[in-house]
């Protein structure tokens, strides 16, 4: 998987000469782990939709394998987001009726990377394996945000893009939510991009732009 | 994808909507029409067409005389030569059979058996144009016999005078076994015949002889050489076109009223069933615009759920054909519908006595090839609107 963004930059803000990712050159290839760091209303969420394809208000070029993902039909974006890309919305995304496990079960289905019992085992260890047959507008962000972080991990995916995921989690949370997306990564063999208002601990070795 | 509808079903399930009966109802009671007044045409053509001869089927036989008015009365109205090749000529005119009729006086009694006696008049014509045709229809000099082919509808008159002439009524088939004595006198010369009824016609009213015997009394009976043509029969694939129609009263010349009207009757009707068929066909595209604002509205509906599975990667191509696929049975069902309507109405149709047994009890296979193209189209037109509704989520 190789990502590669080309002098990329927002048509509706004005960036500022210090970023590291407007109006640049950067690429991201497996197994790269990159942390984008910045405040809010500076672009983090516009960064990641540009990528995932859903927002094309911009300026510039990203190509994904060699190929504009402007230029992407919606039935290879759909391929590319089943089989390629996996993501967690800042939003969450999830479906506000439907229970935790359904929600997780809908993305599941479409390319099963993992079996049915997975689920509960990730569940488990991220603490909410009691919500699963919840409605989950009934639980809380940070439920929420650990289904939607499980609900990623269910497809094959070489990069994963990562917005704001720990949000709403305490300490301990974060740190074993960001111990299972370490591992399901490294098994894929997948390069993570994540974007957060602070510098992460986890990732504090690795590359880290700040927009 | 191995995926299957049931997975996302209840994301986008939604209430059946009023335009969504109304659209199903509609499209029903169109379908019914339509299908309808296809078999109905279809009918028609059977009831008119197959009561004829096979030959003579999509064929009207006419007769063709010249007007007669105050100007021309007295004068010779009969057909000359030029007249007949200018006939002949006519776009609308398939074949011309010039009748020649009999230039002696011709007497028809039954013999001391029956007090009955009348004149008559002898036409012939070419056997082609004639929609019966006994094997025994043929004259030669000096045969006593001579074979009569009567029009039906002389029968009718004949059996309802009868009666009260104290004649006895006859039957199709006993009218054959009748014989009768033809004497035909000339000035010439004079000779009695035994003549026959071989056979009745329904295109011709007339009394009908062998050409070979007219020619042969007309020479040697009444020493008349010269044919004289009072009236033609023309062959035309429809005797109300309208051009034929105009030509022949630009011409001066008079058909059979009968025949036209009949055609005018066969034209109406089928103008009829034709606006029949266009009224089904309306009101099958209304209830496919209403069904269509009805998919619309679901698929608006599910808007927030569809946007969401796209963004999780759904095809919208699978997502279109399932949308598409959870209104299959009810469009199977309606079709159903309206098939057995249609095969119980034609079924009943086919009992009447106005089918005479002509009609098949089951409908024509154009209902069938027009249910199949109409099924296939709504399911295309549905899956369009549904797939490009779908992708401009995307």
């Amino acid at each position: 998987m190789n990502l590669s963004l080309h002098n990329i930059s927002p048509k509706y803000i004005s960036v500022g000469e210090r970023s590291e990712i407007w109006g640049r050159e950067f690429e991201i290839n497996s197994s790269d782990h990159l942390q984008v760091v910045a405040p809010s209303g500076s672009g983090k969420t516009s960064l990641i939709h540009f990528i995932y394809g859903i927002r094309n208000d911009y300026e510039g070029r990203i190509l994904i394998e060699g190929r504009d993902i402007k230029s992407i039909s919606h039935e290879k974006k759909g391929i590319l987001r089943r089989e390629k890309i996996s993501i967690v919305f800042q939003d969450l995304k999830l479906f506000e009726d439907r229970t935790a496990f359904e929600n997780i079960e809908v993305k599941r289905k479409l390319n099963p990377y993992h079996n049915e019992d997975e689920i509960t085992a990730m569940a488990k260890r991220l603490g909410v394996t009691s919500k699963l047959s919840q409605i989950i507008r009934t639980c809380s962000y940070g439920e929420q945000q650990r289904i939607a972080i499980i609900r990623a991990l269910m497809q094959p995916f070489e990069l994963l893009l990562l917005d704001e995921p720990f949000s709403h989690l305490d300490e301990e949370n974060r740190q074993k939510a960001f111990e299972l997306i370490s591992e399901e990564c490294s098994k894929r063999n997948a390069a993570m991009l994540l974007a957060d208002l602070k510098r992460s601990s986890f990732l504090e070795n690795e590359k880290t732009l700040s927009l | 994808m191995g995926l299957k509808y049931r997975d996302i079903k209840p994301l986008l399930r939604s209430k059946r909507h009023f335009s969504a009966w109304v659209g199903t109802l509609g499209l029903a009671v169109g379908l019914i029409v339509l299908l309808m007044a296809v078999q109905m045409f279809v009918n028609i053509q059977d009831l008119l067409n197959k009561k004829a001869p096979k030959e003579s089927r999509s064929y009207d036989y006419v007769s063709v005389t010249k007007t007669i008015t105050n100007e021309n009365m007295g004068k010779d109205n009969s057909f000359s030569g030029s007249d007949i090749t200018r006939l002949k000529e006519m776009g609308a005119i398939e074949e011309v059979a010039p009748v020649t009729s009999n230039k002696f006086k011709a007497t028809v009694s039954a013999g001391s058996a029956l007090p009955f006696s009348s004149e008559a008049f002898l036409e012939s014509v070419n056997t082609a144009f004639l929609d019966t045709l006994p094997a025994n229809f043929s004259w030669v000099p000096g045969q006593k016999d001579v074979p009569v082919i009567i029009s039906s509808e002389f029968l009718e008159m004949y059996n309802v005078f009868a009666p009260s002439q104290g004649l006895p009524q006859l039957s199709e088939k006993t009218i054959s076994s009748v014989h009768f004595f033809l004497e035909c006198t000339g000035p010439v010369a004079s000779q009695t015949f035994r003549g026959t009824v071989v056979g009745l016609t329904d295109r011709i009213n007339s009394v009908l002889v062998p050409e070979s015997f007219l020619e042969w009394g007309n020479k040697y009976l009444a020493g008349d050489t010269v044919t004289r043509t009072a009236r033609t029969i023309i062959k035309v694939k429809d005797a109300n076109n309208p051009e034929l129609l105009k030509y022949l009263a630009e011409n001066d010349l008079h058909i059979n009223k009968d025949k036209v009207r009949f055609g005018r009757i066969k034209g109406i009707l089928e103008g009829v069933v034709a606006a029949m068929g266009i009224f089904g066909l309306l009101v099958v595209l209304l209830a496919l615009v209403l069904f269509g604002f009805y998919l619309q509205l679901a698929i608006a509906k599910s808007k927030d759920n569809i946007r969401l599975l796209l963004l999780l990667g759904y095809s919208p191509k699978w997502l279109a054909k399932s949308f598409t696929r959870r209104y299959l049975p009810l469009y199977f069902l309606v079709f159903l519908v309206a098939t057995a309507v249609v095969m119980v109405a034609q079924y009943i149709f086919s009992k009447l006595s106005i089918a005479q047994g002509v009609l098949s009890p089951y409908p024509d296979i154009i209902v069938g090839i027009t249910l199949v193209v109409l099924l296939l189209l709504i399911l295309l037109l549905n899956s369009r609107m549904v797939r490009k509704e779908i992708q401009r989520m995307g």
